[in-house]
C-alpha cells in the first residue's frame, strides 16, 4: 500500500525569544513539545532530519509501546505524535544545530541558517547507531554494510545477510529483513542474548534465521566476490569465514552530544541529569535516550519528555527569572 | 478510491498556502508496462486540487518523444517540476512515503524562490563551467533520503549547470545493478562518481569538484 508523508518546516521567526527550544524531534522531544504547547509556552522544535520521529523512523513495527495491542508502525507513531503536538501549537523547523551557547540567561541555538534564542532549552538529540570499528566497515558503509533495515532491507531479496548484535534491535530488525532475505546469520559476541525473551522465541522459530554465539566480526572482506565476513570465536580464538551478500550492524548507540561537550556534564557521552531532568546548566534540561540512564525505549523517552516539560514550565514561572 | 487520504490533503493544502508563483508538473507516463505510472498520475491529479497555482501537463512517453527529448526523460513515470523555467528538477518513480515531502519541497522552492544553499555553496556553483547531473537513489521508507534529494534539487534550482533526479529504486530494479545500489540514499554524480548517505552540502560540493576534475 502507498502512503504519503508531509514534513515541511513552519515559518518560525528567529527574531523572537522563545520560552523553550527543543533540540531533536524524537519521541522525547515530541512529547515535551506536546506538553509545553499545552502549557502555552512559546515552543520551537529544531530537528536536523527532514522529518520528526528520530529512531522511530528507522524501525518498522513497535510492539511494546502501550496502547497498541496490534503492533504500530514506527513511522506512523512518530507522525501521530507530531500531529498531536502541532495541534496545540508546536512549531518545527528542520535545521541542523551546529553550536549552542547554554550559559547565558537567554540561550542561543545556532544552525547553518539561523540563530535561535530561548529562555530554556530541552536537549533530546537521542543517539545514532554505533559502528563496529573493524576493517572494511567504513569503506562499505552504504555499499553492503548498513545500519537501517527499513532503508536497505529490500536490497537483499533471496540473499544471505549477516546481522551483528544480540539485543532487541538486532532481533527485531532481523525479523524485518527476513521478509526479503533467504538466510540471516545473527552474530553475537556473548553466549546469551540481551533481547527480550518474546523476540528470542520468535527469532528461534524463524527457519530463515541462524544464531551464531560467542563470535565477533573482525573484518568485512567485501572487496571481492563472493563477499565474506571474517569471524572469530571468542572462546576458541579460531577464525572462520561467512559468505554473505551484505551485513547489518545493530550493536547499540552513541549519544548525539558532541555539540554540548564542555558546556554540560557528560558521562560516557550521555548527559548527566537529576530526576527532574535538569542538566548541569541552569535552564537546560534533557530527556530521552541522550540522558545517562539504563533503559532506552519509546515508553521511557515519552515519560522523560512529559516530566521535563512540567519542570520547564515551573522553571519559567519563576518571577525572578 | 483516492490515493491521498483526507489528512494528507489537509496537511498538503496548508503547506502549499505559501506558494507565490505558478508551478507546472510535467508528467511522463504510459498506459502499459510501467509500474506506478497510473498511481503517479492519480497522485498528481489529487495534488492539483490542493492549490490553484499548480498545473499539470501530461505526456505519453512512447508517442511523445519530442517532449521526452526536450525534458531529457529516459524512464517513467517521470515528473519535471517547472516554474518560470525548467530548473532540471526531476522525480523518477512515484514520490511516495517520505519522498512526498521532497516533491512538496521542490514545488514550494520553485514557487517561492526560497532555498537553503549557503553562501559558500552559491559561490562554488557560480564557478561551475561544466554540466553536473545528480541522481539520488531512494526508497520511500528511508528517513534519511529526502535530505539528499532536497539538497540536490536545491542545487539544480540554483545552478543552470546542475540537473538533479530523485530515483525511486524499487521502480527501476535494473538500475540497482547498473549503479550497484546497496544502500540508500546513494547519489551518483555524472554517472561515475558516488556518494553514500545524506551528505552535508560541503561534502557534495567537494565530490562534484572531484568528479569534474577527473572527468
Ligand atoms: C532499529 C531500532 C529499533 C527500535 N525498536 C524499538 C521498539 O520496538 N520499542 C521501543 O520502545 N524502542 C525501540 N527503539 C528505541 C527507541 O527508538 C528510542 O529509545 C527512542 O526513539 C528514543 O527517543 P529520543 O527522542 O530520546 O531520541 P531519538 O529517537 O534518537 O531522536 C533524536 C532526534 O534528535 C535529532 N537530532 C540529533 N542531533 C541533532 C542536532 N544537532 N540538531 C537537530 N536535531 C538533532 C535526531 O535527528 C533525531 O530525530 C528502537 C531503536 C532502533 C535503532
Amino acid at each position: 500500500m502507498l502512503n504519503f508523508s508531509v514534513n515541511l518546516g513552519s515559518d518560525a521567526d528567529s527574531s523572537i525569544v522563545y520560552d523553550l527550544i527543543i533540540i531533536g524531534g524524537g519521541p522525547a522531544g515530541l512529547t515535551c513539545g506536546l506538553y509545553a504547547a499545552r502549557y502555552k509556552l512559546r515552543t520551537l522544535m529544531i530537528e536536523k532530519a527532514p522529518m520528526t520521529g528520530g529512531q522511530l523512523t528507522t524501525t518498522e513495527w513497535v510492539e511494546n509501546y502501550p496502547g497498541f495491542p496490534e503492533p504500530v508502525l514506527g513511522a506512523k507513531l512518530a507522525k501521530d505524535m507530531e500531529n498531536q503536538a502541532k495541534l496545540f501549537g508546536l512549531e518545527i523547523e528542520y535545521e541542523d544545530v551546529i553550536k549552542v551557547d547554554l550559559a547565558p540567561k537567554i540561550k542561543e541555538v545556532i544552525t547553518a541558517e539561523n540563530t535561535w534564542k530561548a529562555r530554556s532549552i530541552l536537549i533530546s538529540t537521542g543517539s545514532s547507531p554505533r559502528m563496529l570499528g573493524v576493517p572494511g566497515e567504513q569503506e562499505f558503509s552504504g555499499k553492503g554494510v548498513s545500519y537501517c533495515a527499513t532503508c536497505d532491507g529490500p536490497f537483499y531479496p533471496d540473499k544471505t545477510v549477516a546481522v551483528v548484535g544480540g539485543g532487541n534491535s538486532a532481533f527485531e530488525e532481523s525479523l524485518f529483513i527476513a521478509k526479503y532475505a533467504a538466510k540471516i546469520h545473527i552474530i553475537h559476541m556473548l553466549d546469551k542474548f540481551q533481547a527480550d525473551q518474546v523476540l528470542i522465541d520468535k527469532v528461534k522459530a524463524n527457519p530463515k534465521i541462524e544464531l551464531i554465539t560467542n563470535t565477533v566480526v573482525t573484518e568485512f572482506d567485501f572487496d571481492q566476490d563472493p563477499r565474506k565476513v571474517i569471524l572469530k570465536n571468542t572462546e576458541t580464538g579460531k577464525s572462520s569465514e561467512l559468505v554473505v551478500d551484505g551485513a547489518f550492524v545493530f550493536i547499540g548507540a552513541i549519544p548525539n552530544t558532541k555539540i554540548f561537550e564542555g558546556q554540560l556534564d557528560l558521562d560516557h557521552g550521555y548527559i548527566v541529569t537529576d530526576q527532574d531532568h535538569n542538566t548541569s546548566q541552569e535552564g537546560v534540561f534533557a530527556a530521552g535516550d541522550v540522558e545517562a540512564k539504563e533503559l532506552r525505549q519509546v515508553a521511557t523517552a515519552v515519560g522523560d519528555g512529559a516530566l521535563a516539560a512540567y519542570k520547564i514550565h515551573k522553571y519559567l514561572d519563576n518571577p525572578e527569572l | 478510491m483516492a490515493i491521498l487520504d483526507e489528512s494528507v490533503i489537509k496537511d498538503t493544502t496548508k503547506a502549499l498556502l505559501n506558494m507565490v508563483k505558478e508551478v507546472r508538473l510535467v508528467l511522463f507516463t504510459q498506459g502499459v508496462e510501467c509500474s506506478y505510472c497510473k498511481e503517479t498520475h492519480q497522485l498528481l491529479e489529487e495534488l492539483l486540487t490542493t492549490n490553484k497555482l499548480l498545473g499539470l501537463e501530461v505526456h505519453q512517453f512512447e508517442s511523445d518523444s519530442d517532449a521526452a527529448k526536450k525534458y531529457g526523460i529516459d524512464k517513467i513515470p517521470a515528473i519535471a517540476v517547472v516554474g518560470e523555467k525548467d530548473y532540471g528538477i526531476r522525480f523518477y518513480g512515484i514520490p511516495a512515503g517520505y519522498e512526498f515531502s521532497s516533491l512538496l519541497a521542490a514545488i514550494l522552492m520553485v514557487s517561492t524562490g526560497k532555498h537553503k544553499i549557503t553562501e559558500a555553496g552559491m559561490k562554488f556553483m557560480d564557478g561551475l563551467k561544466k554540466p553536473v547531473h545528480l541522481q539520488v537513489f531512494v526508497m520511500p521508507t528511508c528517513p534519511y533520503c529526502p535530505k539528499a534529494v532536497m539538497l540536490a534539487h536545491q542545487m539544480a534550482y540554483f545552478s543552470d549547470k546542475i540537473t538533479a533526479d530523485m530515483v525511486e529504486i524499487s521502480g527501476f530494479p535494473h538500475l540497482t545493478q547498473k549503479y550497484s545500489v546497496q544502500g540508500v540514499p546513494r547519489t551518483v554524480i555524472n554517472e561515475k562518481w558516488y556518494l553514500e548517505g545524506a551528505a552535508p552540502e560541503a561534502m557534495v560540493m567537494k565530490k562534484i569538484e572531484e568528479a569534474i576534475k577527473h572527468a
